[in-house]
């Protein structure tokens, strides 16, 4: 599975006084199993440029191939290419629709033609996975849950497919913190076991630099810059002056004068201190 | 009408144990055993259908001026508790005060929704006008408030916030932590004593989330009373008092000292530490003395660099 995108362009209200050109030629290619990061700042395009890769939103100009197919090309069967691009909404409110969770997480796997064992299965598994409890909550209406249990059903939905590629617009927003933990380790299990291409959207800059192979930074439209977490998170004055910021360790490391580029996560800044104070002991 | 606020807020900073002792007089929020169920239509025989009781049993003061910070797992009853708060909801038995005036008194409704502002997560829901200033005006004018001293208190909530630049722009072409600010300006505009907000920086990127707690800060610094529910544990260390709740019940409740002491109980809650608290006592594990009671990262960092001196 591969992803490639060239001269991307998306405005909303084309030609009208209020028209905002939300996407602005963006081109980018990701490789069999990678695990991108998406930051920037609110309103940088990131949701309206993903929402193209299911076809959910159509370009101005510009093409998308997904494992090869054109898919703003005539003729193309959008349900084909949406078995493939698994995508959750920023806001789930907009994409749960069914009378029960269980029918809302069901809907997918139905769609695929799946026995009924078989989507009994892979329901249980993606509640499961993102810490729905079964008993509880399967039969309630994913309309009277609280924030976090709605983004979580919204989630659940996605993996169910078991998609070649997954797509997640702020999953994490709104969790309590070990659902969030929870959540990322069900993302970095569904990457690393079943080889799916994340792409993940967040504004959460630790989650990004744990889990990314690269980091994708959007800026007014555009795709400003790539790199790894380490290259992209070394410029810590740029990235402020589009509104982002340093993953706390990152950031801690920077004012205790550690060399940040390389302090990912808490463990990297554990050790680093930990081999500051014994060279000055020595 | 609403007095003055607490002139001895600042005394909480002293380091006192019990936050309620710097608080004089009579608490502004009380929540007297409060039970919420949510219901669905009514079945046969005419009695109502308890879908979910989400709140069970809640008793909380909340003293004019303080900064109260709620956690708590996804659905242990944070959201429904605060829209008991200002009358969205009414108590299925309990009740909760508002300066004195009873939610289910119908005659005090409206006064208690203007008193208590409430903030939510995603900023573009709560914008209604074209232009920033009569977004912030809105809320007044249906209060009927004469048109200069909407005005004037639009004048000041922009101030409040800090976007008198952008006063005449279109909400839309905000960012989202302006498009918060903007929001929160329409509910200071109402004059509130109090304003609960309810994950407000979740949707937004890091230099929103600054913006949104520094005008949090500015509020409190102003008397205002501030309840905020969040699942960043970093955005509560400078409240007066955290307060945790799971299903349905408060089950911690202290300064954030007190609360992320007790850091198995935190992580049994479904909770973390916050970060500095966490790496303060990892840091110890790996046999460096940080002390305990350091909430912030400049705190720690500050320790680091003293000791190795
Ligand atoms: N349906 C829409 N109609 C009109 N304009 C829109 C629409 N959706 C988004 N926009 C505008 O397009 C621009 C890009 O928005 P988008 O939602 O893609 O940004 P984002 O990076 O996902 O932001 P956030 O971090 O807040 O989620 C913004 O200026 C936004 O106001
Ligand atoms: N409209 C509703 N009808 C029925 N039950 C509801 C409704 N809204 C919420 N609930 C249930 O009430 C409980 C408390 O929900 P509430 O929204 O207060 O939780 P919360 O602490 O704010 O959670 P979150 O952190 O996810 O926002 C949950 O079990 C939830 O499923
Ligand atoms: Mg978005
Ligand atoms: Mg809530």
């Amino acid at each position: 599975m591969t992803i490639k995108v060239s001269g991307l362009s998306h405005t909303y209200n084309a030609g009208l006084a209020y028209e905002t050109k939300a996407v602005a030629d963006v081109s980018f290619d990701v490789a069999d199993g990678e695990f991108i990061g998406i930051i920037g700042h609110t309103g940088s395009g990131k949701s309206t440029l993903i929402q193209h890769l299911n076809g959910i939103l159509k370009p101005d100009s510009g093409q998308i191939w997904i494992d090869g197919i054109d898919i703003t090309g005539k003729g193309v069967k959008m349900h084909e290419i949406r078995k493939r691009v698994g995508m959750s909404f920023q806001y789930p409110e907009y994409q749960l629709f069914e009378e029960t969770v269980y029918r809302d997480i069901a809907f997918g796997p139905r769609n695929l033609g799946l026995s009924d064992a078989e989507i009994d299965e892979r329901v249980r598994e993606a509640m499961d996975a993102v810490n729905l409890d079964f008993g509880e909550m399967a039969e309630r209406s994913p309309f009277d849950l609280s924030g976090g249990q709605k983004r979580r059903a919204a989630i659940a939905g996605v993996i169910a497919m078991r998609p070649g590629v997954l797509i997640l617009d702020e999953p994490t927003a709104g969790l309590d913190p070990k659902s969030h933990a929870d959540v990322l380790s069900m993302i970095r299990s569904v990457h690393e076991r079943m080889g799916a291409i994340v792409m993940l959207v967040s504004h959460n800059m630790e989650d990004i630099a744990a889990m990314s192979d690269r980091v994708f930074v959007m800026d007014m439209g555009r795709l400003v810059c790539s790199g790894t977490p380490a290259e992209v998170f070394a410029d810590a004055e740029y990235l402020r002056g589009i509104g982002l910021g340093l993953p706390p360790s990152t950031e801690m490391a920077r004012m205790l004068g550690l060399a940040a580029g390389a302090i990912r996560d808490m463990d990297d800044l554990i050790d680093a201190i930990s081999r500051m104070r014994k060279g000055r002991d020595l | 009408m609403s007095g003055p606020p607490a002139a001895d807020t600042g005394a909480v900073r002293a380091g006192c144990d019990r936050q309620d002792v710097n608080f004089k007089g009579q608490p502004y929020i009380e929540v007297r055993d409060l039970v919420f169920e949510y219901r669905r239509g009514s079945d046969t025989d005419g009695e109502p259908d308890v879908v979910m009781r989400a709140v069970d049993g809640v008793s909380l003061d909340v003293p004019r001026g303080s900064f109260t910070a709620i956690i708590g797992r996804n659905g242990s009853g944070k959201s429904t508790l605060a829209k008991n708060v200002n009358a969205l909801f009414l108590p299925t038995s309990g009740s909760v005060t508002v300066d004195g005036m009873d939610t289910r008194d119908d005659a005090f409704v409206w006064e208690i929704r203007r008193r208590v502002g409430m903030v939510f997560q995603n900023p573009d829901n709560q914008l209604v006008s074209a232009v920033v200033e009569d977004d912030v005006a809105f809320g007044p004018e249906n209060l009927g408030v004469a048109p200069d001293e909407i005005r004037e208190r639009v004048r000041a909530a922009l101030i409040a916030v800090d976007m008198t630049e952008q006063r005449k722009m279109a909400p839309h072409l905000l960012s989202g932590g302006q498009k918060q600010r903007v929001a929160i300006a329409g509910v200071v505009a109402m004059r509130p004593d109090a304003i609960i907000f309810d994950e407000p920086t979740a949707m937004l990127d890091p230099e929103g989330r600054r913006e949104v707690m520094d005008v949090i800060g500015r509020l409190r610094a102003d008397g205002v009373t501030i309840v905020l529910i969040t699942h960043f544990m970093d955005e509560t260390v400078d409240a007066d008092r955290v307060v945790i709740m799971d299903r349905g019940r408060i089950v911690l409740d202290g300064t954030p000292a007190e609360v992320f002491r007790r850091a198995d109980e935190i992580e049994s809650l479904g909770l973390r530490l916050p970060f500095a608290v966490e790496l303060a006592s990892r840091l110890r594990r790996r046999g460096i003395d940080v002390p305990a009671g350091l909430l912030t990262p400049e705190a720690v960092a500050g320790w680091l660099r003293g000791s190795a001196a």
